[in-house]
Parts: structure tokens; C-alpha cells; sequence
């Protein structure tokens, strides 16, 4: 193992790598790759490998990038995409396809301000709108679990209890394009962490019709079965993290973080790379004896719920910090989150929207303001400039 | 009230559904009609559901308990389309089964019976393969439940199908209904529980996926079906002989004859003698002919004649046969005799000449067609038992002692009187007629002319007059005719050769007197002819123009037609329709050949000889099959065959060579078709070949090769689009309405 | 049969044959659809020599085979999105010929999904020279939807939105494909089964992006006897309004059916289909893009 300084585009990319030249054994590696700022780096660095059993496929738009994804995947073989913002939308389609379909398909999503305007920066509106698509979703605080997130990603899905695409999201520029020193795998590691690819329902030569005609009946019971498959996910994904550390060395963070939550009193709820700046106004304000507190969540979807109740249940005041907007309604993470803790305050502030950079005086105001609040008021809109 | 209907895509029947509904809305109701959609395709099965109420309806669910329920189509009939109809309500099939049909189930019902397919199709609403019903249908509602026809007239004219009103009124007028005595009852509620929904497999766990199996026959009113037509060239072939039979035999044998002969067999002792000097009506017939050329049909059948020249060696003689006697063994006695030998009776000829064969022999020159094919084909015949009296002359008397010693005769003397012109000089030696000259050829071991010949006439006597001429030692040889080369009756391909061997036409020239100097032929005057109206033969008839010229000649053969020499009839006896001859004493007696028909053809004289041998067999009480000429109009039409299917390939003629010099050269000029291939360019009209179009072309898949004709289809997928039918090159598919 | 017969001597339900068709009896297409026809030619093409998948995207082709889990196609059939078939075809093959499976991946789309939605999918995969067979069935309508006007309908066609008549006239998609330089772009006429089965062949055997065009009639759309669908596509062949050719690399242009470019063809070819009485489009306004084009081909099939 090594260290490097990579960017987490190029963790995401490499990751990639190592988990492709993994299924060599099996049906091999296939990814249909378009670029769209800012994870292009990403594809750019995957193009470059020299994949043995492995074809990174140059296609002319998102939906295709996703549509080779789809094809090799029910050919049986592992798959890698990436993509962000109105590449995401302009994907829509074939991303619920791979979900619908129930294929392990990984993307790489980089989360940016869906436009127009055009603007490159973060924002999480972009992957919460594929919300409903049938694909797990974590959200990374570093470049490490990028990397680790997206290795990780490829045992849970390929699961035989699971076969569902998983979308690892990164924060713009924040994550995408800095720089951070990150533990590199070797191969070995990686080969012993993944097992070949079975896709059970892949396409040969028996005759088979993928996606012919769901009736009502077929479609309910599908839905069904879909979901039963995401309820599976928490033991799934404990086990391949327990795997993950006996391999690797480390660990990968639960589907909810919590810091400083022991006893918290009051506590804010973020995703992404929010943690990273929440965490030491945590400690700051611990320090002037408010029990303080943060709950990032890394996976939305399946959504952690009893997690989530039990890290809540004795916090009086919750602040949901969103990075996006549902316009009409208010942050997404504020109305996913609220059912879960009906006894606390809770107030939502979209923050940093269309990438503003978010600080921890920003922080601070929030908790501050929060302190004060007497009852859960309106969502409301926090600008940052 | 609810009603539900079950049709067929393409039917019309949420349109049905819609009608309803207007209906009711016009009275006044409040109303809600939609249609059960899915992927539908023309002939699958479509629900439509219409509601109506005096309430405003709040309802929105399909209709699960209809009050009402129409078919569309009797083959959906079946437990779910029936189900939850509750006791007491109505049920209207469209269907073609009548009150007395109707099974017991139906009893509690208020049943409406009507063929709407059928009214709908004969007022043309729809297309050939999907009728729309709903129109007519919704006319049959009316009276079953007891709305009033102006309601429906009023919401046609409102929605602008007034046009199928007649259709509907007709159905309003028909319906058969049959009342129940049943109450309405309300139906029971439904088991709603997930336990009785169907299992449904896991996505990840489909590997493998069954065909549906779904029956899209059920989806068809109308199929497919191979039938036999008959062909122009067998309906033309005044001899029956199964012309397409034999060709077809030899295309799909690569030309092998041995099946050919043993399909002409059945009809013809004179397949060589046909295949020479037949007029080969068949051809005339022959639908290529509108593509580049009619099939050589006589050529195959010299071909098999020459390969396989005895079809029929043995036959059965029946335990009680009965015994005829044929007079004449031309033709039509030949072929009268072997029809009774071949049925196992016996056979007597009676000829004058020493060899049987008629004017075959007699009147036929060795060049068209050589002694060892006729002498054969007569053999064959006297080998079936039949028995030959020769150099027997038959007078009155001799046939009224033939027909009692006898069961029954037949009369194939043919036509031995012979027309002249009785003109001043026709004594002359040099006078004579064509028939005796072509006697003293055929028999009399060679007859000798010289000088320039003349013919008059432009039958196939004058022909080989001409052709004999130059044999027989002629400088030149000219026909002289009343009317024109179109309206000779001779056979196209003998006067062509005639032509080929520098025979002269003089056309429109009918002969006015001889002219004889110093007791010796000199000439013949001609009259000038133009022609005018046709005459009952359908040809124009000549009219002299009054001028005349006059032809230089040594020799004037005549050649002007013959008739019935009625003196061998005994008294009382005398020719009737259709081969009878009448007698005084109701001896069994029959006329065959050129006596009968008056066509002076070989062919025209077997089919004949044919039939009066059947209506002799008939007459004394045996059980047969008598011939009968075919129909030529029901033959297959050049129209009905798909031209583009067949690539262009001109005809396989005959080979030719024509003896230079003529004189004295009686070797046979046409020595016929070099190969047999010529059977493939055979369009097989009406019949099929296994050509598979049909199976090339069939959208589902099919259709399958089977043993038996044409092909097997099955027919629980047929969607009777009729493709195969289209496609079929040569007529010989069909589509049935169910 | 006899030497009399010109056409598929031997060819269906031989030995050879595939004792499960590509499409199966029972599936849902109407009766006379041409696409099943191109099924059957394909299938009879392929015997038992090619291993076929199949990428289906939304048309007629993907409803037919029926409920789940049933399937009325004997062969492996993937549903891709409308627009998509191309890119999950290319990946299905790319992962095929990365494990020597020797599967021919075929993309089995109508006009809607080539011409229009699919284009770029399309074209791009063809630029990639992905190694699949992409068939068009081209009914010249969106027929799943219910018959609405695409880029492939022709001049004077009434469709559920062109009411009176398109007034202009469909794309040459063959010209387009040629000009990608792929290795083989070829029509096939269902009333030249030969011809026809020999480019299925062709196509199959082939290694590249292959792209194979059939005029596919549609009864209920084009409003004609089902009957009459092989027929009506023989006079459209015969007027020269649908040419039979081949284009070999982008460049090497061969004819392979001669037509007569008769006007009584191309008329009973309007007459035949009820989509063109509304506009009244006649023979003389056809004429001339007919020949034009034919002027086109002609020239590009010339021997150098």
C-alpha cells in the first residue's frame, strides 16, 4: 500500500481501475464514458488504463455512457460510469433502466448545480433527483472514501441479496478536484476483496426477454421485490464492511456518522463534505459546554431511518443543512429526515446552494440561531455569497 | 347499470362503448364510457366498459358485474368473459349460432343472438380480413334491451355514422332474442384478498423466458386453405387429358416421364400421335403465353410418348363385361376402345382399311407423322384386348346385325363424304380429291404429281395436300382460299411449315370454274373474294367481288371439307346431341369422333370416343365415370397468376428440318424438343408445386411442407392475413371466411 | 418444387434452420406486419450458425413478445430506452467479443428509434464502428403510439399528426449510413427473399457496425389490406421509390435489384395505402425525387 496525492476524481477513476482488472476472471469490464465537468478528470485518467478484459467505450452522450453501462452488465460484466449535474439529467432515463433492471452498475457522481445558468460548482440537487431511480446512494466526506466507497460499492451491489447500482457522490471541486494524500490499494488487496461478477439474470443464448411488458400484477410484485432487495442492504453492507477492514486495513464509515452524538443536545444534519466543516464548530462549541453535535448521512438511499431515529431521539434541536433545494417544499434532507425525529425542533437551512463556500462562521450562526429557536420554523434559505 | 364489452382490436369496440353511451346521454343520463387499454393489436382482445346512471357517477373502477354484456366475437367466449354477469341481466352475442344452439348456462339470462359480422361486412364497413361490428351491433342493443331505433338514428346522425344505419336496422330487425324468467339479481362481491393473485417471478431469477403460446388464431376471421383449380391448359384439352398433371410431373422430376405417361395413360392411347399432330388447344390456353410464350405442352408430351411409350400394359377385365363394336379405327374408335378395355370391357374395331388408324394413316403424311409411332401406340391399344376386324366394310345392313350381335355400338366411321365443286372439268384426271391423293400417298406406296399443284381449301387436308405435293414431285404448290391466313382452320404451326417449304397462299380466292383445253387441265379461275360479316363460326365469311383471274395449273387438289356418308346408318337410325344416336328399335348405339363433333381434330376425336364409350358403359346399366369436357371458364385466369414471380425463359420449340429437295423425302420433319426442360417454364396454374412462397412469406412462421398437397398451417397462430394467398404465384391458395 | 422456382430453394425448414425462430408463433404483432417478415428472414439467415441477442428499444418489436416472464422471441432480447439501443448493444457486444462468446448482437429498432430518437446513439456507434448488426424495420410511422409522423414518413402520408399528408419527405437514412464509412449498409425488400437472406447472412458474418434497412409494411397504418404488405413493398421496389442496394466501406455501392421505375408500380403503390388519399400525393409528385435519386445512385454505383 502507498500513499498518493490524488484528487478524488482520480481515486474514483483508479479505484475503478483496480475493481475492473478484478473481474478479469469472470466477464470482465466495460464503461461508457462521456465527459462533463467536473468529474472529466475522472473519465480522462480511465481512458488512459490499459485494462486487460476491459473496454472504456467513448460514447456521444450521457445517456449512452449509461446505456453501454447497461448492455455489458447484462452481458455479465462489471461497469463503471461517471457523471454530474444536466449530465445526470440527460441520463435520467437509463439510470432508472440499470435500477429497474436490477444491475450493479456503479456511477461516479459528482455533484454540481443543475443549470441553467450554467454554474460548475456543488450543489446535491443534481443526484436527489434520482432519488427514486432504484439505485442505493452514498454521499463521501473525503477523498479516501471516495476511493474506499467506490471499491466497497462494487461488493454490496454485486451481492447475489442485492444486484442494484449504487451511485457514490462527491462533492465539485471540493472533493472532485482536490488534492488529498489517500492510501492506495494494491491489486492483490483489491482481487481478494472482490469476488467475480455473477450478474444472475445476465443475457447468453438461452432465450430471455429483459423488460418485455409488466402488467399491473407483474409491477406491483416487482416493486416489491426491488424493495425487499434494498431492505436487504444494511446486513449486506455491514458484512462487506467488516470484509473491507480485514482486507484493506481501514474502515468505511457507517451509513449514518455520527460525531459527538452521545449526548448531544443539539445537532446538525448534513451530507458530503459539510461534515468536514461542521465537525470543528462542534468541538468548538463542546468546548463552551453546549452539547453539540453532527450526524452526517452517508447513504440516502436505502435511508438508514432506525439509525437515524435512534442518533436523534434525544436531541432537542436539529438543524438540517441542505445543499439543495426542492423548490416548493425546501431542502430534500430536511423532508427526508423530519419524520425521524417528530419530538425536536427542526430547522432547515439551504446553505451553500450553487456552490457557495460555506465556512464555519456560517456554521456557527446556525447554531447559535438554532439555540434561540423556540419551534420548528419555515425552511429557510441561508446565503453565503 | 354497467356494461361491458368483449371485442376484438380493430372491431370497434370502445367506439361500441362510446355509442352506448351517447345513446343514454341523449336520454338524459349521466354517463361514463373507456376502454381496458393494454398493447393492443389489431385481433387481440379489447374490453370496453360504459356506465350509466341517473346519479352523477363517481365511480371510476372497471366493470366487474355487468348488467350488460356484448361480445363481439363468439370466440372469446369463455369463464372470464361471461363472469360476473349476475342472474337476470342481458347478454348480446354477435355470433352466428340461433336461438336452438344456445347452451343451457345461458338460461338465466336475457340472451340477444345476431351475425353482425356478417350484416357489417355485406354493408362493407371494415375491411376484408376486420369487419367493424360495433355500428350494427349497437342496432341489436337497442331491441334487446328495448330502446326505441330512433334513439340510435338520432345519435348516428349526431356523431356522423349515418352512414351505417342501414347496417344497424338490419341487425335491430334480426336480433333473435331469447327472455329469462330469472329476476335481476345483484352479483356477489369479489375475493379481493392478495392470497389469490398469481405468483410472480423474481426479475434476477428470469433466465429463461417461454413462448406465451398465446393462441392468435382465436384473433383471425378468416384462413388460409390450398385448393386444386383447374388449370386452361387441362380445361382446354378437348381429349381430358390432364395436361398440367403430366407437365407438372415431369418439372418436378427433373424431367423423368415415367409418372407423365401414366397420367396421360389415364385419358389418351395417342400421346405420340398427339404429340405430333395435335392442334394443342392446350396451349391456347396456356397462361405463359401473356408472359413471353405458351409452354410447349404437345412437345412434352411427344417427349414422354417417346420415353415411355406404353403407359397402360394390363388390365382387369370386369366379371360380366359387356362387348361393343367400334366402327372405325381412326382416333375416336382407338380411344373408345381403350376406354372400354381399360374399364374391362371388350372391345371390337371394325375398319375397311387393312391397319387400324383412320385418316391417321390414311390421311396423315409419314413426314408429320411416322407409320412406327402410330403403328405403336395401335399395338398398345390391341394389347389391351381389344380386338380388330380389318378390311371390313360396314354398310346398313352389317351395323343393324352388329347392334344386335352386339351390346352396343359405337360409330366412329367419321366424315367419309367428300364436298367438290361440282364444276365442268372436275372429271378431269388431274382433278382430284386431297383425301385420295393423301390415300394414295399414305398407302398406296407413293403418288407422283408434277407441274404447278394447286389446293383448294385451308383445313389441315389442304396443308398436307401441299406439303405432299412437293414430296410427291410438284414444281409449285399454291393454296388458293376464300378467306384469309386468320380464318384458315388448318393448325397454326402446319401452315407456317407449309410457308417454310414454299407453299404459296393465295388468299380471298374461291375457285369458278376449271379450265380444261384439249381435254387437260390448264387452269382454275379464281374469283376475287373481300370478307364480310362473320358467319356462325365466328370467322368472316367471303364475298365474291366479282373479278376474276385465272390460275395456271397441272393439278387441282381439293380439299374442301367432308360430311356424314349417312348410308351406313340402317333405316330409322340418326345422329342426336351429345353422342346418341337414335335407332328404331332403341339398340344401344353411339356416334364418336368427327361424326359427333365435326372438329376434324385427333384430340376433339379421343375426348369424344372417350365419352361415347362412357355413355355406352351408362346406357347398359355399368356404373361410370363418363367423361366430361371441363368447363373452360372456370379455368385459371392469366390475371390470377403473379407474372413477376417467374423470370422470363422463351420457349423450348420444336426442332426442325425441313429435306432439301423435298421430292421424294418423307422423313419426319420435326424431330421434337431436344431435352424436357421445357416442363419448368410451366406456371402450374391452380396447382401446387411446393414452391414455398407461401411458407417464405407467412409473417408467423406457420406454415410447414407436408407429405400430402400444399401445406400444413397451423392454425391456432394463423392471424388470417392472408399474405400466403397473396404471394401464391399460381392461384392455388384461397382465403375462407370462418 | 422446380427448377421453375426462382426464389429460397432449400432455405426455410431445412436442416439448417433454427428449430426456435427469432420470433416465435404467438407473439402480438398484427397479422401481416412486415417486421415479423424481417424476423423470419433474419431468423432463416441466421440457422443455427449465429447465436443472436437481441436489443429491442420501445416499438411494436418490444411488445410483442408479451407478458413477463413469458417471451414470444426465441432468442436473448434486451428492452433498452427508446433512444438507447445502440449504446446497450455496444455493450452486450463489447463484453461478448471480450469473452469469445461469438454472440452477433443485433439492434432490432423501427424508424422512430432510428431515425429520430436513436439518431445520435445511432450515428455514434456506427463512427465507433461497434461491432452490431442494427436492423431498421421501417413501417414509416410511429406505429406503437398509434401512427404518428417520423422522419422516416414519406411525402403525402397521412399519420395521427400529419392529418392532411406530410409535406416533405422522409431522410436517407442509407445515404447518412454511408457516409459513416461503416463496412456494410444494405436495404432489403421483404418481396426479395433471396436477396434478402443473403444480406442477413452477409451481415451476420460480418465484424463492424452493420446496418441493414427494411421497408416493413404496417397494415394499420398505412391503412392497407394485411394481406397486400410483400406485395405493395414489390411495387415500391419495382417504381424505384425504395431502392435494393448495398454499400460496401462507405464507398463501393452495388444494385442488386434492377426496377423498372414504372409509374404504374409507384401508382398502385399510393393506391394500395389509404395513408395517401388525403393528401391526393400522385405519381408525378414523386416522379421526380425518384429519378434524382436514382441519378445519385447510379453515379456512386458506377465502376471506376
Amino acid at each position: 500500500m502507498s500513499r498518493q496525492l490524488i484528487s478524488a476524481n482520480h481515486a474514483a477513476a483508479e479505484a475503478a481501475t483496480m475493481a475492473a482488472r478484478a473481474n478479469k476472471n469472470a466477464r470482465g469490464f466495460a464503461s461508457g464514458i462521456y465527459p462533463i465537468t467536473p468529474q472529466t478528470e475522472c473519465i480522462e485518467y480511465l481512458a488512459k488504463q490499459e485494462i486487460e478484459k476491459g473496454a472504456v467505450v467513448r460514447v456521444e452522450s450521457e445517456h449512452s455512457a449509461m446505456g453501454v453501462c447497461i448492455g455489458a452488465a447484462l452481458s455479465g460484466a462489471r461497469t463503471f460510469t461517471a457523471s454530474a449535474s444536466n449530465g445526470l439529467s440527460y441520463m435520467v432515463e437509463n439510470i432508472a433502466t440499470a435500477g429497474f433492471y436490477r444491475l450493479p452498475i456503479l456511477m461516479y457522481a459528482v455533484n454540481r448545480t443543475l443549470g441553467p445558468p450554467w454554474n460548475i460548482w456543488v450543489d446535491h440537487g443534481d443526484t436527489f433527483q434520482l432519488r427514486d431511480a432504484g439505485w442505493m446512494h452514498v454521499y463521501c466526506e473525503d477523498n479516501q472514501e471516495v476511493m474506499d466507497s467506490i471499491l466497497f460499492a462494487y461488493r454490496v451491489m454485486e451481492d447475489a441479496r442485492i444486484m442494484l447500482p449504487m451511485m457514490v457522490c462527491a462533492d465539485a471541486f471540493v472533493l472532485s478536484h482536490t488534492m488529498m494524500m489517500t492510501d492506495m490499494p494494491t491489486q492483490e488487496q483489491v482481487d481478494a476483496y472482490l469476488p467475480d461478477l455473477n450478474l444472475p439474470h445476465a443475457v447468453a443464448s438461452e432465450p430471455v426477454t429483459v423488460g418485455g411488458l409488466d402488467f399491473p400484477r407483474e409491477t406491483e410484485v416487482h416493486r416489491r421485490q426491488h424493495q425487499e432487495a434494498f431492505d436487504r442492504v444494511p446486513e449486506v453492507y455491514a458484512e462487506a464492511q467488516a470484509e473491507f477492514e480485514k482486507v484493506f486495513g481501514r474502515k468505511i464509515p457507517d451509513r449514518v456518522v455520527p460525531y459527538q452524538m452521545d449526548d448531544a443536545e443539539i445537532a446538525i444534519v448534513c451530507i458530503g463534505t459539510f461534515a468536514s466543516t461542521v465537525k470543528p464548530v462542534v468541538d468548538k462549541l463542546r468546548k463552551q459546554g453546549i452539547k453539540a453535535g453532527l450526524v452526517r448521512l452517508r447513504m440516502l438511499r436505502p435511508f438508514p431511518e432506525q439509525e437515524m431515529v435512534e442518533i436523534l431521539s434525544g436531541v432537542e434541536r436539529i438543524g438540517v443543512m441542505d445543499r439543495d433545494i426542492s423548490l416548493g417544499m425546501g431542502g430534500v434532507l430536511w423532508s427526508e429526515t423530519r419524520g425521524c425525529a417528530p419530538h425536536a425542533i427542526m430547522q432547515n437551512y439551504m446553505i451553500g446552494l450553487g456552490g457557495g463556500d460555506v465556512r464555519a462562521g456560517h456554521i456557527e450562526t446556525i447554531f447559535t440561531e438554532l439555540l434561540e429557536q423556540k419551534e420548528s420554523g419555515k425552511p429557510r434559505i441561508v446565503e453565503v455569497g | 347499470m354497467e356494461i361491458r364489452i368483449h371485442g376484438r382490436g380493430g372491431q370497434g369496440g370502445v367506439t361500441g362503448a362510446k355509442i352506448l353511451a351517447l345513446i343514454y346521454a341523449r336520454l338524459g343520463k349521466d354517463v361514463q364510457t373507456f376502454g381496458d387499454y393494454s398493447g393492443e393489436r389489431s385481433g387481440a382482445p379489447v374490453r370496453a366498459y360504459t356506465r350509466v346512471s341517473d346519479e352523477p357517477i363517481t365511480n371510476r373502477n372497471k366493470v366487474y358485474h355487468p348488467d350488460h354484456l356484448l361480445v363481439f366475437d363468439d370466440s372469446l367466449l369463455g369463464p372470464a368473459v361471461l363472469s360476473g354477469v349476475p342472474k337476470g341481466g342481458h347478454i348480446l352475442l354477435n355470433t352466428t349460432m340461433s336461438l336452438s344452439d344456445l347452451p343451457p348456462e345461458y338460461a338465466d339470462f336475457n340472451v340477444g343472438l345476431i351475425n353482425a359480422t356478417e350484416i357489417a361486412r355485406k354493408h362493407g364497413i371494415g375491411t376484408k380480413s376486420l369487419v367493424i361490428v360495433n355500428t350494427t351491433i349497437a342496432g341489436a342493443y337497442c331491441k334487446l334491451v328495448g330502446l326505441e331505433f330512433s334513439e340510435l338514428d338520432a345519435a348516428y346522425n349526431d356523431i356522423g355514422f349515418a352512414s351505417n344505419l342501414d347496417s344497424a336496422r338490419e341487425a335491430f330487425e334480426t336480433v333473435e332474442i331469447c327472455e329469462t324468467s330469472t329476476p335481476h339479481q345483484h352479483a356477489p362481491e369479489d375475493d379481493l384478498s392478495a392470497a389469490q393473485l398469481p405468483m410472480v417471478m423474481e426479475l434476477v431469477a428470469h433466465v429463461t423466458s417461454p413462448a406465451t403460446g398465446l393462441k392468435t388464431g382465436t384473433w383471425s376471421s378468416q384462413r388460409p386453405a390450398y385448393v386444386e383449380k383447374l388449370a386452361p391448359c387441362s380445361a382446354f384439352c378437348p381429349a381430358g387429358n390432364d395436361a398440367i398433371g403430366f407437365v407438372q410431373a415431369m418439372a418436378a422430376n427433373g424431367g423423368g416421364a415415367a409418372e407423365g405417361a401414366e397420367i396421360l395413360g389415364r385419358s389418351t392411347p395417342l400421346s405420340a400421335v398427339c404429340g405430333r399432330v395435335c392442334p394443342a388447344p392446350c396451349m391456347q390456353g396456356c397462361n405463359r403465353a401473356e408472359k413471353e410464350g405458351t409452354v410447349n405442352i404437345r412437345g412434352l408430351e411427344r417427349w414422354i410418348a417417346e420415353q415411355n411409350p406404353v403407359a397402360v400394359r394390363k388390365v382387369e377385365r370386369v366379371a360380366e363385361p359387356k362387348r361393343l363394336a367400334i366402327i372405325g379405327g381412326g382416333p375416336a374408335g382407338l380411344s373408345a376402345a381403350y376406354e372400354l378395355a381399360k374399364a374391362g370391357h371388350d372391345a371390337h374395331i371394325f375398319d375397311t382399311e387393312a391397319k387400324l388408324g383412320g385418316v391417321l394413316r390414311t390421311g396423315i403424311p409419314e413426314y408429320r407423322l411416322p407409320r412406327v409411332a402410330l403403328d405403336r401406340e395401335v399395338d398398345d391399344v390391341l394389347a389391351l384386348g381389344v380386338t380388330a376386324h380389318c378390311n371390313e366394310p360396314i354398310d346398313a345392313g352389317r351395323m343393324s346385325e352388329l347392334a344386335s350381335d352386339f351390346d352396343g355400338v359405337i360409330i366412329a366411321a367419321g366424315l367419309q363424304k367428300l364436298r367438290s365443286l361440282g364444276l365442268p372439268g372436275e372429271d378431269s384426271d388431274a382433278v382430284e380429291q386431297g383425301i385420295r391423293f393423301l390415300h394414295r400417298i399414305t398407302m398406296g406406296g407413293g403418288a407422283t404429281v408434277s407441274g404447278h399443284v394447286v389446293i383448294l381449301g385451308g383445313g389441315n387436308t389442304a396443308m398436307d395436300c401441299a406439303r405432299s405435293a412437293y414430296r410427291a414431285g410438284a414444281e409449285k404448290v399454291t393454296v388458293a382460299y376464300r378467306r384469309t391466313h386468320a380464318e384458315m382452320p388448318a393448325i397454326r404451326e402446319e401452315i407456317h411449315e407449309a410457308e417454310a417449304e414454299g407453299v404459296e397462299m393465295l388468299m380471298l380466292r374461291a375457285p369458278k370454274g376449271y379450265v380444261v383445253a384439249d381435254g387437260k387441265l390448264t387452269g382454275i379461275e379464281l374469283e376475287i373474294q373481300e370478307l364480310g360479316e362473320p358467319d356462325e363460326s365466328g370467322r368472316r365469311s367471303p364475298k365474291g367481288t366479282g373479278q376474276t383471274e385465272t390460275l395456271d395449273c397441272d393439278c387441282v387438289l381439293l380439299a374442301l371439307g367432308q360430311s356424314i356418308d349417312a348410308s351406313i346408318f340402317p333405316d330409322g337410325w340418326e345422329m342426336s346431341d351429345d353422342h346418341h344416336v337414335k335407332t328404331a328399335n332403341g339398340a344401344v348405339v353411339f356416334g364418336a369422333g368427327d361424326i359427333s363433333t365435326w372438329e376434324g381434330t385427333v384430340t376433339h376425336a379421343i375426348g369424344s370416343g372417350r365419352r361415347a364409350a362412357g355413355l355406352a358403359l351408362n346406357a347398359l346399366g355399368v356404373d361410370y365415370e363418363t367423361f366430361v369436357r371441363p368447363e373452360r371458364l372456370t379455368a385459371v385466369p392469366a390475371t390470377a397468376i403473379r407474372m413477376d414471380h417467374f423470370s422470363k425463359r422463351d420457349m423450348n420449340a420444336d426442332q426442325m428440318a425441313h429435306p432439301s429437295p423435298l421430292a421424294g423425302d418423307y422423313s419426319e420433319v420435326n424431330s421434337g424438343m431436344a431435352d424436357a426442360t421445357e416442363a419448368d417454364r410451366c406456371f402450374s396454374c391452380g396447382k401446387c408445386t411446393s414452391c414455398d412462397n407461401c411458407l417464405v412469406y407467412c409473417p408467423e412462421g406457420i406454415i410447414a411442407r407436408q407429405t400430402e398437397y400444399g401445406y400444413a398451417v397451423d392454425n391456432d397462430y394463423c392471424k388470417g392475413c392472408g399474405i400466403c394467398v397473396e404471394e401464391c404465384p399460381r392461384d392455388s391458395m384461397e382465403m375462407y371466411q370462418l | 418444387m422446380t427448377a421453375n422456382e426462382p426464389v429460397m430453394a432449400g432455405l426455410p425448414h431445412s436442416e439448417q434452420d433454427r428449430s426456435d425462430p427469432v420470433l416465435r408463433a404467438g407473439n402480438t404483432n398484427c397479422g401481416g406486419c412486415g417486421m415479423s417478415n424481417g424476423h423470419l428472414f433474419m431468423s432463416r439467415a441466421a440457422g443455427n450458425d449465429y447465436q443472436i441477442q437481441m436489443v429491442i428499444p420501445a416499438c411494436c418489436g418490444i411488445v410483442t413478445p408479451g407478458q413477463f416472464p413469458y417471451s414470444n422471441y426465441g432468442v436473448p432480447v434486451v428492452a433498452s430506452t427508446f433512444g438507447g439501443a445502440a449504446a446497450v448493444a455496444c455493450g452486450l457486444s463489447e463484453v461478448a467479443n471480450q469473452n469469445d462468446d461469438g454472440y452477433r448482437v443485433v439492434v432490432w429498432a423501427g424508424d422512430g428509434g432510428t431515425y429520430d430518437i436513436g439518431f445520435a446513439t445511432m450515428s455514434a456507434s456506427a463512427e465507433r464502428n461497434d461491432d452490431i448488426m442494427y436492423v431498421c424495420y421501417d413501417n414509416e410511422i410511429y406505429g406503437n403510439t398509434g401512427g404518428q409522423r417520423s422522419s422516416a414518413t414519406p411525402k403525402g402520408a397521412s399519420t395521427t399528426t400529419t392529418p392532411k399528408g406530410k409535406d416533405v419527405g422522409k431522410k436517407d437514412i442509407m445515404g447518412i449510413l454511408g457516409a459513416h464509412g461503416i463496412p456494410y449498409a444494405t436495404t432489403i425488400s421483404l418481396a426479395h427473399p433471396e436477396d434478402a437472406i443473403r444480406k442477413f447472412k452477409k451481415a451476420l458474418g460480418m465484424k463492424g457496425f452493420r446496418f441493414v434497412h427494411i421497408l416493413a409494411p404496417c397494415p394499420t397504418g398505412w391503412k392497407s389490406e394485411p394481406g397486400e404488405g410483400i406485395e405493395i413493398v414489390r411495387l415500391g421496389v419495382k417504381a424505384g421509390l425504395f431502392p435494393i442496394f448495398e454499400i460496401e466501406d462507405g464507398f463501393k455501392y452495388t444494385i442488386n435489384v434492377e426496377p423498372e421505375m414504372c409509374d404504374e408500380s409507384l401508382g398502385d403503390y399510393l393506391s394500395k395505402q389509404g395513408r395517401f388519399r388525403k393528401s391526393g400525393v400522385t405519381v408525378a409528385d414523386l416522379r421526380e425525387s425518384i429519378d434524382r435519386y436514382w441519378r445519385r445512385l447510379r453515379l456512386l454505383s458506377r465502376d471506376e
